[in-house]
């Protein structure tokens, strides 16, 4: 539990953010929801069974003794096929509702479905989020693998193209307290 | 569809691992009673499960409590054995 | 005019025919009929989308007729407009629907790819193996079909089905056949594999003349009809393995796959027209519910006998479903849409649980009841309408589900409950019947196995409700179910306490609870009718256990397990669970040894009187196992290989068997197990499969013994013979045993009575014992 916390910028309106980063990234997503929670509803998709919720709790706890309260604040949905993603980023409503979506590219990973028409629906996937951005924020987390496959890059590509900021971060290889040698 | 949240026994494992600067630190005599207090929350980890508390290591300081309480009255209950014996 | 009472055997689309029937008429013959089958599928989508799609079918009319139509979308809770495509002859259905599925990418389809078997049913009321009265025309067309018995009768007539088992004489991967034995009609036939013109000519002929319904085989799949095809394309002597003349047989290819965290391999498969191909090493759960209980599963499911014989339990869950959705006239979406709703993440937390489970208290309770709530969530999916379609997100204040701020629908039956209620039923009134049926009673294993095989349907529908690809799964109602578990088994618990028992365990649908004075079966009856009463839901007494023990897990035996223990009930019963005499990889010389062990503790009123008996058992096998008397079938372990190799860090001993069987050319996938012998130096293990024979002499004894005395020290610890005391006196091979040092009571186990207070739990039935 002694993971770095990144304190990434708070998403705006008419704005596509993207952080694309190891898993290890969750804690800081999740002081960013809290941040959000505090200042009103805001709406998460969790495409890859990751959302921590009590990371998410303890950082409330941090900023506030209504945890509860502010833990209503976060609405959760979590799709765990890429037909369910498009279903919910479909159904979404787009009125000033800051939205964050977790690993949004795990289901569309999924072998069983056909590469094309995985890409047909991620295609559709990103025509709503751009749909959504013009009224609210919204802020994507993809989930940078140790080893990418080609496959990888080919589905991150044009979320790249999309996003308006880019956040790229690496594991730190650093542990956390190293005692120096000598 | 896989669980999204840890179960009780990982989230207790987490707690405990969050503490261990704090455990390193203490002596080691110190270390093994510290221990010991996470083993006698463990005997409770299904009643935390069911709380669902969003901030479990509460749930997890009453189970301790918990059983201390009970270390007390057992105790208790020798020590009055005990002097009723000799009386 | 033809008439006639029989069963329907098999049933598939035909090119020319539509659909071709077999049946098993109960005059002794058999009858091929035809039908023609149109069959339809649904489009959703925009008007616009679907006006394009008409077009784009509308030029083959003969082909393929169009409507535009309404039907039930469970998820949606209403009727939406679809465009239904009928095609005329089913065997082009699935052409047809790839067609468009590809050509209009956005169009959601329902009712797309089912079994035709599910179809007919639905339409006619007949399901494969179903007795039935039967009417056609000269033509040999069906023209009437009428069920006489449904899936849900208990004494169902037994069907005459001729029966030709195919073996070679031995297992084909381990060793190299020699035989292939027939039998049928009474008759054994041995054919020597070396001489395969005449072994095909005699093949036929049995075939021609016995024309079996079934042939029932081992190695069918995977080894014995490839090869005979084989063969008989070289030799020109065709077989007619199938009725059908016309077609060859349908090969499916073998597969590994993740099953609820497991992971599963299926090999390839054969499967015949107008007669049935099962083979027994493939099949599923064949040692537990046999030919009865695969026919059970083909008739509950309405799949044909030979792919009831190979699919999952899931997929048998699934094919009930659909069935009955579309009896119901209710959508069956190819790809499922529906996602999870918006909740507020505070809900997540006592969401997202699974069944109430205790850590037991570690070491032996006497007395003890253990009642179960009979078949717990399917009984809640039924008994509390829990169903995707039923799941209320404004819930009113009548039909709440704990702590999870979601409501139930009851106004209605749902299509979960309704799909699963008779089944249910069924498994009920089996247990009852079983309850009173003598065992000399020639239905009783008929009942046992077809019991088994609902069972095992019933353990999968839960799972299945939460199963993303389900197209009746809903993450909502999967939760709705634990949820009303938790309550159920809490409810249980309360009442338990509150009636004065002590509660030793729970395990989600399980507790096992002590009374000083409540010991006999008619003891507990008030506690079951009030538990009854307060959750609405059956449950039942297992038994009332002499003793029972719980055991720590296996890397640490003070960390107590939900699931690992054994006892003794009072009629005798032995139950086992998680221990080596229940794991399929533990060998048959260890397991059998334990069961023993267990079978020696219970044949005495006081355990501890059979110690002795006990080590003088142990030094007897052990010696056996020194002089090589244990047969080397019986040191096998089986452990599966759970990855590819690749993936293998440090190589198991599983892998390293299949390391060797790879450098003779054997392959193996993950999922399959792998039978080896531990032996003496590197790389320790020895593949059973290899083609060389294993040499005895190099078998790792030492390792052997150390499982042997673990499995018994599991078993004897609480007893006050754990793992070290038990090798001290089983290998000092003194023939004069010594007792047990007593136990010194340490100060800390001073055991005060203060009600509810947990004291380690302390073995004290040995102390001051004179064996």
């Amino acid at each position: 539990m002694n993971q770095q916390i990144v304190t990434f910028p708070i998403p705006k309106p008419g704005k596509i953010s993207l952080v694309n980063a190891p898993r290890a990234v969750v804690p800081s997503l999740m002081n960013m929801l809290a941040i959000l929670a505090l200042r009103g509803q805001v709406i998460v998709i969790d495409g890859g069974n990751c959302f921590d919720g009590y990371a998410l709790a303890r950082a409330l706890r941090a900023e506030t003794h209504q945890v509860q309260i502010a833990l209503k604040q976060v609405l959760l949905s979590r799709a765990f096929t890429c037909y369910q993603m498009v279903a919910m980023l479909a159904e979404l409503p787009a009125n000033g509702t800051p939205i964050v979506i977790l690993d949004m590219l795990s289901t569309f990973l999924d072998e069983n479905v056909h590469l094309a028409q995985r890409l047909r629906l991620l295609d559709s996937s990103l025509n709503l989020v751009r749909r959504i951005s013009t009224q609210s924020p919204v802020a994507i987390w993809t989930r940078a693998r140790s080893s990418p496959t080609g496959e990888d890059q080919q589905l991150l590509t044009p979320l790249l193209e999309m996003a308006h900021d880019i956040w790229e971060l690496e594991t730190p290889t650093r542990p956390a307290h190293q005692l120096p040698l000598f | 569809m896989g669980r999204t949240l840890p179960s009780a026994t990982q989230l207790m494992l987490q707690e405990e691992a969050a503490l261990s600067r704090f455990r390193r630190a203490l002596r080691r005599s110190d270390q093994l009673v510290f221990d010991d207090l996470f083993t006698a929350a463990q005997k409770h980890i299904s009643a935390a499960a069911y709380a669902a508390h969003a901030l479990p290591f509460e749930t997890f300081l009453m189970a301790m409590l918990l059983e201390e309480r009970k270390e007390v009255m057992r105790l208790r209950q020798m020590v009055e054995a005990l002097c009723e014996m000799h009386a | 005019m033809l008439e006639f009472k029989g069963w329907l055997l098999d049933l598939f689309e035909d090119p020319r025919e539509g659909l071709v029937l077999y049946f098993i008429d109960s005059d002794g013959s058999r009858h091929r009929l035809t039908r023609p089958f149109p069959v339809t599928f649904y489009a959703l989508g925009s008007d616009a989308q679907l006006r394009k799609l008409w077009q784009y079918l509308e030029d083959r009319p003969h082909e393929i007729k169009l409507k535009r139509t309404q039907r039930m979308d469970v998820f949606k809770r209403q009727r939406v407009t679809v465009l239904g495509v009928t095609v005329q002859n089913p065997y082009e259905v699935s052409k047809i629907f790839h067609q468009i599925a590809a050509q209009f990418p956005n169009l959601e389809f329902a009712d797309a790819d089912l079994a035709i078997s599910l179809r007919f049913a639905a339409e006619t009321g007949a399901f494969p193996l179903a007795y039935c009265h039967v009417q056609a025309d000269e033509a040999l067309h069906l023209q009437d079909i009428q069920i006489l018995e449904d899936a849900w009768t208990l004494k169902a007539a037994p069907i005459p089905l001729r029966i030709m088992s195919l073996a070679p004489d031995v297992a084909p991967h381990h060793a190299r056949p020699h035989y292939l034995i027939v039998s049928t009609g009474g008759e054994e036939y041995r054919f020597a594999l070396s001489a395969w013109r005449p072994l095909l000519v005699n093949l036929r002929a049995l075939i021609a003349r016995h024309d079996p319904d079934l042939l029932l085989t081992d190695w069918g799949d995977t080894w014995l009809l490839p090869q005979l095809l084989e063969q008989s394309e070289k030799y020109h002597i065709p077989l007619g393995l199938n009725r059908e003349a016309s077609r060859s047989v349908c090969w499916r290819e073998e597969r590994t796959y993740f099953s609820y965290g497991r992971i599963v391999y299926r090999g390839q498969q054969i499967h015949l027209f107008g007669r049935c191909h099962i083979d027994r090493q493939n099949a599923v759960l064949w040692n537990d519910y046999e030919l009865d209980g695969t026919i059970e599963i083909s008739r509950v499911t309405a799949l044909p006998l030979q792919t009831a014989a190979r699919v999952s339990p899931g997929t048998g869950i699934s094919s009930i479903e659909m069935h009955t959705a579309l009896r119901e006239g209710i959508l069956v979406p190819w790809q499922k849409q529906q996602a999870e709703m918006l909740k507020p993440a505070a809900d997540l937390f006592s969401a997202d649980q699974g069944g109430l489970v205790y850590q037991p208290r570690i070491g032996v309770h006497k007395n003890v009841a253990e009642i179960d709530f009979v078949s717990l969530y399917p009984a809640i999916m039924v008994y509390f309408n829990i169903s995707p379609e039923t799941i209320l997100t404004n819930p009113d204040a009548d039909n709440i589900v704990p702590a999870l701020g979601l409501g139930i629908d009851t106004s209605q039956e749902g299509l979960i409950p309704k799909a699963l209620r008779p089944l249910l039923e069924k498994r009920i009134e089996f247990k009852k019947h079983l309850a009173n049926t003598p065992s000399w009673d020639p239905f009783r294993k008929n009942f046992k196995r077809r019991a088994s095989a609902l069972k095992w349907l019933l353990v999968t529908c839960f799972g299945y409700l939460g199963y993303k690809n389900a197209r009746f799964g809903r993450i909502e109602a999967h939760q709705a179910v634990t949820a009303y578990g938790r309550e159920a088994l809490l409810r249980a618990k309360e009442t338990a306490e509150d009636m004065g028992f002590e509660v030793i365990q729970l395990y989600v649908d399980g507790l096992w609870v002590q009374h000083p004075d409540k010991t006999r079966p008619e003891d507990i009856e008030p506690l079951l009718l009030e538990i009854q009463e307060r959750t609405g839901l059956p449950i039942s007494l297992d038994g009332i256990y002499r003793w029972v023990i719980f055991v720590g897990s296996r890397q640490n035996k003070d960390r107590p397990v939900a699931n690992r223990y054994f006892g003794v009930f009072q009629d005798g019963t032995i139950k086992v669970r998680g221990i080596d005499a229940r794991r399929r990889d533990s060998t048959p010389f260890v397991s059998q040894s334990q069961m023993h062990l267990l079978e020696l503790l219970a044949s005495y009123d006081s355990p501890e009187d059979a110690l002795p008996e006990a080590i003088r058992y142990l030094q007897e096998r052990l010696r056996a196992l020194r002089q090589g008397e244990i047969k080397l079938p019986d040191l096998l372990v089986r452990q599966q290989l759970g990855r590819k190799l690749e993936a293998y860090r440090t190589l198991s001993p599983a892998a390293l068997a299949v390391l060797q069987l790879k450098a003779v050319g054997k392959e193996m996938r993950p999922g399959q197990r792998v039978p080896f012998l531990f032996t003496l130096g590197k790389p320790g293990v020895f593949a059973w499969d290899l083609p060389q024979k294993p040499n005895p002499s190099a078998i790792d004894v030492a390792r052997y013994q150390r499982l042997l005395l673990r499995a018994a020290g599991i078993v004897l610890e609480s007893w006050g013979l754990d793992e070290e005391k038990l090798s001290e006196k089983v290998l000092s091979g003194a023939t004069q045993l010594q007792l047990p040092v007593t136990r010194q009571q340490h100060p800390g186990e001073h055991r005060c009575n203060i009600p509810g207070i947990i004291h380690p739990t302390v073995n004290r039935s040995l102390e001051g014992h004179p064996y």
